[in-house]
């Protein structure tokens, strides 16, 4: 078995294990990441960029939140039901790591609340200036994937530090002795093992989006069922099942909701198309939220988790289309293509003819609800009852805005049944504010440290949406707070 | 060399030499998707541009020739444009969102347009949906994420010959895929999976559940080797036999097992349980093929081969001479020790000579597998039994236990002390010795329908008794394998199935009869052997016979020795720390540890117990050794309905020749036979021969 050693191991090169590892080459540990694929960056490759409060791009324009502000927001957000110590930490820490990240070269776009979308309908109205977009390099217009610019930067920086990188290099268990963890077992690209020593490490390997079996024993979706969410390959809980078997306390899972369609890749336009203020219901028939709101895709899907079975149906007709054609969608999404309704029909007919799940046409209500598995006396009801409130231009139900007020009136009718969707989990692995790992009676397991998405669950129940950017300013932070802490230890000895 | 200056570097190139691979041999990185360090450049995706001596028009680093003095500049503002102008394109109409990707964190193009730092935002998106294919065995087609850099194209038309993929142009534009929307199989596919291996992109990918199942990417191409407990390296040989060198065939088996006949007539083969080819028809008849290659190989020019290390003064005893035993006293041998085995029976070979049956297993056929091992250095002592193996240690440097389970056992049911009982053990020794079988009497009761239990039926129907097999396991649960089930019925092997045991009946002290009834369902709790049955009422009946015999399992028999000189479990076996017993230079191996087993798992055992006691010893415990250089030519042309080829069998000789002697019930392939299996080999280990595209990350910090 080939030996390895160094004074700090990173489990996993996402962007909670490269800001450890940055953190802790720079204060001069020497320092060993392992990594299951060819590629750093892990899930970051696909984001936009972390939450800062206080950094220098916020003070130059004049975003005046500080860290103490969010710090209360964010416990208000979760009914202080959160390690508020860890929470605190985290914050007054993000405003000095954005600059960080700008001294390692990272270029960034601005800062940002969540999306922007017309003022009455803004999925995210109430959020804070806190989201730090990548510049992509050589500039541009900042999308998904920016956040990979970053991750090459980071990647270079710490190789400059002399990070040792092991690509496809798995982990698989951790090495205790004496009640501390003392290193690691990896298996390289051939298939054979080493044995990696170092006084700590760092378990950043982001949470079990890609494992259904994990998914459905601590979070109870049923991916591919009540669940279409994002599983990046690999991402299996290696890092929370390596922790919990030193010892390591469990804590609360929750996987970071929003909403999705199966296999979305492959009807990208049905999904962007269907993403409107136009009539939702669940499978009674029943509205259950004010449709203006379903641009906040995190709302929209704990919305639709709490309905019955766990779904629900969004649905417009001929008119609609015609208008959206014509015009253009009312909700813009960021992700979806700007050409939605030029291909819309092209893909639909393919997707009826080829009896995709999710979506269904009829000549009338009764059979359109027959079709997509609604209650059909209960949507009649529904619609009836909605196109009087369109038609008298007021929802006195949910006081939708009066604009997106169309009825359902003019066969064909189009629907289209909306799941639960998510990023991936969060929480699992229980740490201190220091990104100690504890055992179940709070004690440190000496020599291990846990960040990013495995360790993240000062969430509560809900991704905090109003202080957007959050889940890789997790990431980003902890694991730079883990990394200094990792390398301290080894200065002290 | 041409001496020629890179993003000022001064870089040293071969003559024809891409400026590309000029940079990147010098350690500079230049992006690049379409060029594959194995197939032909075509300057398509353009993310390798640079300019050349000042000029201004970028021009693809793939196809730009190094020239002397050569000023390359892969940084130059109008080469950056095209590059970054490029990629924007292909991210237009590639999916936005890669998180669902399988590819993910594997994917060239997102290694690439990390390094650009490039999202893809500023042209419009353009969704170009292709439906996914997942139809095909083996190949997954998501051509949703197809950039159009046409290597897999390149790698199916030139690099394989096999010419099955193309470009298609349809409503959602251009894609690589299969011409007419035709079926992998029907278009004439070789699923060989280089186009699997070239695409930068998750558009071609292995089908769901191939990969991932075993430690390393290697394994999961070559599932075959893979799962061959000793690892023969079996596309290469099944190659060698298609291109007609049996010998070299032989070479390649003999590189990691002594005994290539033996396994190529009695393997269980679990190879052709990995075997991909299983997802399209049925798998190679890999043993088959190894058979046939050892019968074949006139020349034996491997036996001049292999290494041979210098004597050093080390004894080793070797307890048995199964094939556990005799590889390790083989391998031993060639480490250079002096190796005894030492045999309690009057020959060598364990199970090979006394257990496993004529018609399965010619002896002459083992005999010369095992004189070769004499031969080749290794001492003997027949009708040895070692009654404590700690006592060798005063003439011995280390002891290897390898006594396999030659001990029968009994079902503790009345009667089993008569004496016309036996164990499968003692009658499958006397019927491999031709011994006089008359104490067995005219009609045989065997219980247990195990593969032994099938071996002692088979066996005593060609000595022309009445058998009658029973089992408790149901007629579909049978543990034996099918051909043993199929051939002993066509033999006249009476079977018994679903019985569970009372009695054995005598009168006079001579067994009369067998009491049995039905049982329903039966389960058996391996935890605590204990077996729970629901009985079928008033099904109790006696099945007539002269003698019982026992196939009901074995054990080391090591525990009816005062003392063994080791530590023992309850059950009789060594107590191991890998295969370190109890004493410090007395090792284990093959049955004795793992209970029963295969002969090739026995095998592999041997060499890795080798290993241990070499290191042991003093020595390094290296015994691989190649006796044939590999060359593989991946242009492997068209094969008209490859996908549908059936698998040759054996030819299997009529039931009622086959029970006149006890010869092998199969013929060995014919040449031809041979030819049109071998030709049904995927070669999946082809797709291992391209080079691995190395990413920006690798070339070592950055270079700009």
């Amino acid at each position: 078995m080939k030996k390895m050693e160094a004074d700090v191991i990173v489990v996993a090169a996402g962007l909670s294990g490269m800001a450890a590892a940055c953190a802790a080459g720079e204060a001069g540990a020497k320092t060993l990441v392992f990594e299951k694929a060819n590629t750093t960056g892990g899930a970051a490759n696909m984001a936009m960029g972390p939450l800062g409060v206080g950094s220098r791009i916020q003070r130059e324009s004049m975003v005046s939140i500080t860290p103490g502000e969010a710090f209360r927001k964010h416990m208000f957000f979760t009914h202080y039901k959160v390690d508020a110590r860890l929470v605190r930490d985290y914050y007054f820490k993000s405003g000095d790591t954005i600059d960080w990240l700008e001294r390692m070269g990272v270029e960034f776009a601005g800062v940002q609340r969540a999306f922007s979308a017309p003022e009455a309908t803004r999925p995210y109205s109430d959020g804070e200036f806190t989201w730090h977009v990548v510049k992509p390099e050589g500039g541009g217009i900042p999308g998904p994937r920016a956040a990979t610019a970053m991750m090459k930067k980071m990647t270079e920086y710490a190789m400059e530090q002399g990070v040792e990188f092991c690509l496809e290099t798995p982990v698989k268990k951790l090495i205790k002795e004496d009640g501390a963890v003392v290193g690691v077992i990896a298996v390289d690209a051939q298939g054979d093992e080493i044995e990696a020593r170092a006084p700590s490490v760092i378990i950043a390997t982001g949470g079990f989006g890609a494992n259904p079996e994990m998914i459905k024993e601590y979070c109870g979706f049923e991916y591919g069922k009540t669940i279409n969410n994002f599983a990046v390959p690999g991402m299996v809980g290696d890092g929370l099942k390596m922790a919990w078997e030193v010892g390591a306390a469990k804590t609360p899972i929750i996987m970071e909701i929003m909403y999705q369609l199966p296999d979305n890749l492959n009807h990208f336009y049905i999904e962007g198309a269907f993403r409107q203020p136009c009539l939702w219901v669940n499978r009674n028939g029943q509205r259950f939220m004010p449709e203006d709101q379903i641009g906040n895709t995190t709302f929209t899907g704990n919305a639709l988790a709490a309905q019955p079975g766990k779904i629900g149906f969004a649905i417009f007709d001929a008119r609609l289309l015609k208008r959206y054609k014509k015009k253009g969608p009312d909700i813009v999404s960021h992700v979806h293509p700007h050409d939605l309704y030029d291909h819309f029909e092209e893909q639909w007919e393919r997707d009826l003819a080829a009896g995709y799940e999710p979506i269904c046409q009829a000549d009338t209500i009764e059979e359109l609800a027959e079709k997509a598995g609604i209650d059909v006396e209960g949507l009649k009801a529904q619609v009836e009852e909605y196109n009087e409130m369109c038609e008298a231009g007021y929802d006195e139900v949910f006081e939708k805005e009066r604009h997106y007020m169309e009825p359902i009136a003019k066969a064909p009718f189009y629907c289209c049944r909306q799941t639960v969707g998510a990023y991936g989990s969060l929480g699992g692995i229980k740490i201190n504010h220091k990104m100690e790992v504890l055992d179940e009676e709070a004690h440190v397991i000496p020599g291990l440290y846990a960040v990013g998405t495995d360790a993240c669950s000062i969430y509560g129940d809900t991704y905090p949406f109003t202080l957007p950017g959050n889940t890789m300013g997790f990431c980003v932070n902890s694991g730079r707070i883990a990394g200094e802490n990792a390398a301290a230890k080894v200065a002290e000895f | 060399m041409v001496k020629l200056t890179i993003d000022g570097q001064a870089v040293e190139a071969r003559e024809g030499q891409s400026v590309l691979h000029a940079a990147l041999d010098g350690g500079i990185y230049i992006p690049h998707l379409c060029d594959h360090p194995d197939l032909e450049a075509k300057g398509g995706c353009r993310l390798c541009s640079v300019t050349v001596n000042g000029g201004q028009i970028p021009v693809p680093a793939c196809t730009t020739i190094v020239e002397e003095g050569m000023v390359v500049d892969s940084r130059s503002e109008s080469a950056e444009a095209v590059r970054r102008t490029s990629m924007e394109l292909m991210l237009a109409t590639h999916p936005a969102d890669c998180t669902g990707c399988p590819k993910y964190g594997k994917c060239e193009l997102q290694s690439i347009y990390q390094y650009m730092g490039v999202n893809g935002q500023d042209w419009r998106q353009k969704s170009r949906p292709v439906p996914t294919d997942e139809k095909n065995p083996l190949i997954s087609h998501l051509f949703t994420r197809c950039i159009r850099c046409g290597r897999c194209i390149r790698a199916c038309q030139d690099k394989r010959g096999v010419k099955v993929l193309e470009y298609i142009r349809d409503s959602s534009g251009v894609h690589a895929g299969v011409p007419e929307g035709k079926s992998l199989a029907d278009a004439g596919c070789r699923f060989c999976g280089a186009c699997i291996e070239v695409c930068p992109t998750g558009s071609i990918m292995d089908a769901v559940g191939i990969m991932g199942k075993h430690q390393s990417y290697a394994d999961d191409v070559v599932p075959c080797r893979a799962e061959c407990p000793a690892h023969i390296d079996i596309p290469a040989y099944i190659r060698a036999v298609r291109e007609g060198r049996p010998g070299d065939a032989h070479a390649i088996i003999r590189e990691k097992v002594p005994f290539p006949l033996v396994l190529g007539h009695i393997c269980n083969h679990l190879c052709e349980t990995g075997c991909k080819r299983t997802e399209l028809n049925d798998p190679m008849g890999i043993r088959n093929l190894k058979r046939f290659a050892v019968e074949h190989d006139t020349e034996q020019a491997w036996k001049s081969k292999g290494f041979q290390k210098p004597r050093t003064d080390k004894r080793v005893a070797v307890i048995g001479s199964g094939p556990c035993g005799l590889t390790a006293a083989y391998y031993l041998n060639k480490l250079g020790h002096d190796v005894t085995v030492l045999e309690k029976r009057p020959q060598l070979g364990g199970p090979m000579t006394s257990g496993i049956p004529g018609y399965r297993l010619p002896l002459e056929g083992v005999m010369e597998e095992i004189r070769y091992i004499i031969d080749s250095g290794v001492k003997y002592e027949v009708n040895r039994e070692v009654d404590n193996a700690a006592a060798l240690r005063a003439d011995y440097d280390a002891v290897l236990v390898a006594v396999g389970v030659s001990k029968g056992r009994k079902l503790p049911l009345p009667g089993a002390e008569l004496p016309q009982v036996h164990t499968a053990m003692d009658v499958l020794a006397d019927s491999r010795a031709e011994a006089d079988l008359s104490c067995l009497g005219q009609t045989v009761c065997v219980i247990g329908a195990g593969s032994v239990g099938y071996d002692v039926a088979r066996s005593l129907v060609r000595s022309g008794m009445t058998v009658n097999l029973a089992c408790i396991e149901q007629a579909d649960k049978i543990l034996a394998d099918k051909d043993d089930q199929e051939e002993g019925a066509q033999e006249g092997v009476n079977l018994f199935p679903g019985r569970s045991f009372e009695e054995i009946e005598a009168a006079d002290g001579k067994v009369t009869g067998l009491r049995v009834h039905t049982v329903l369902s039966s389960t058996y709790d391996r935890a605590t052997g204990k077996v729970t049955e629901v009985a079928e009422e008033g099904s109790q009946m006696v099945i007539p016979c002269d003698s019982v015999v026992f196939a009901t399992g074995q054990h080391t028999g090591l525990q009816d020795y005062a003392d063994f000189g080791i530590e023992l479990n309850s059950r009789g076996y060594p107590v191991m720390d890998g295969f370190k017993t109890s004493e410090d230079g007395i090792f284990a191996a093959g049955d004795a540890i793992t209970g029963i087993s295969f002969v090739i798992k026995a095998i592999q055992q041997g060499r890795e117990v080798t290993a241990e006691i070499d290191r042991y010893l003093g020595g390094d415990g290296q015994i691989d050794e190649a006796l044939v250089e590999r060359a593989a030519n991946p242009y492997i042309g068209q094969a008209e309905g490859f996908a549908a080829l059936p698998r040759v069998e054996q030819e299997l000789r009529d039931a009622s020749e086959r029970t006149a002697d006890n010869m092998d019930v199969y013929h060995t392939y014919t040449c031809e036979q041979a030819q049109c299996e071998s030709s049904r080999c995927l070669q999946c280990d082809l797709r291992l021969q391209f080079q691995r595209v190395k990413l920006w990350n690798e070339y070592g910090g950055d270079n700009g």
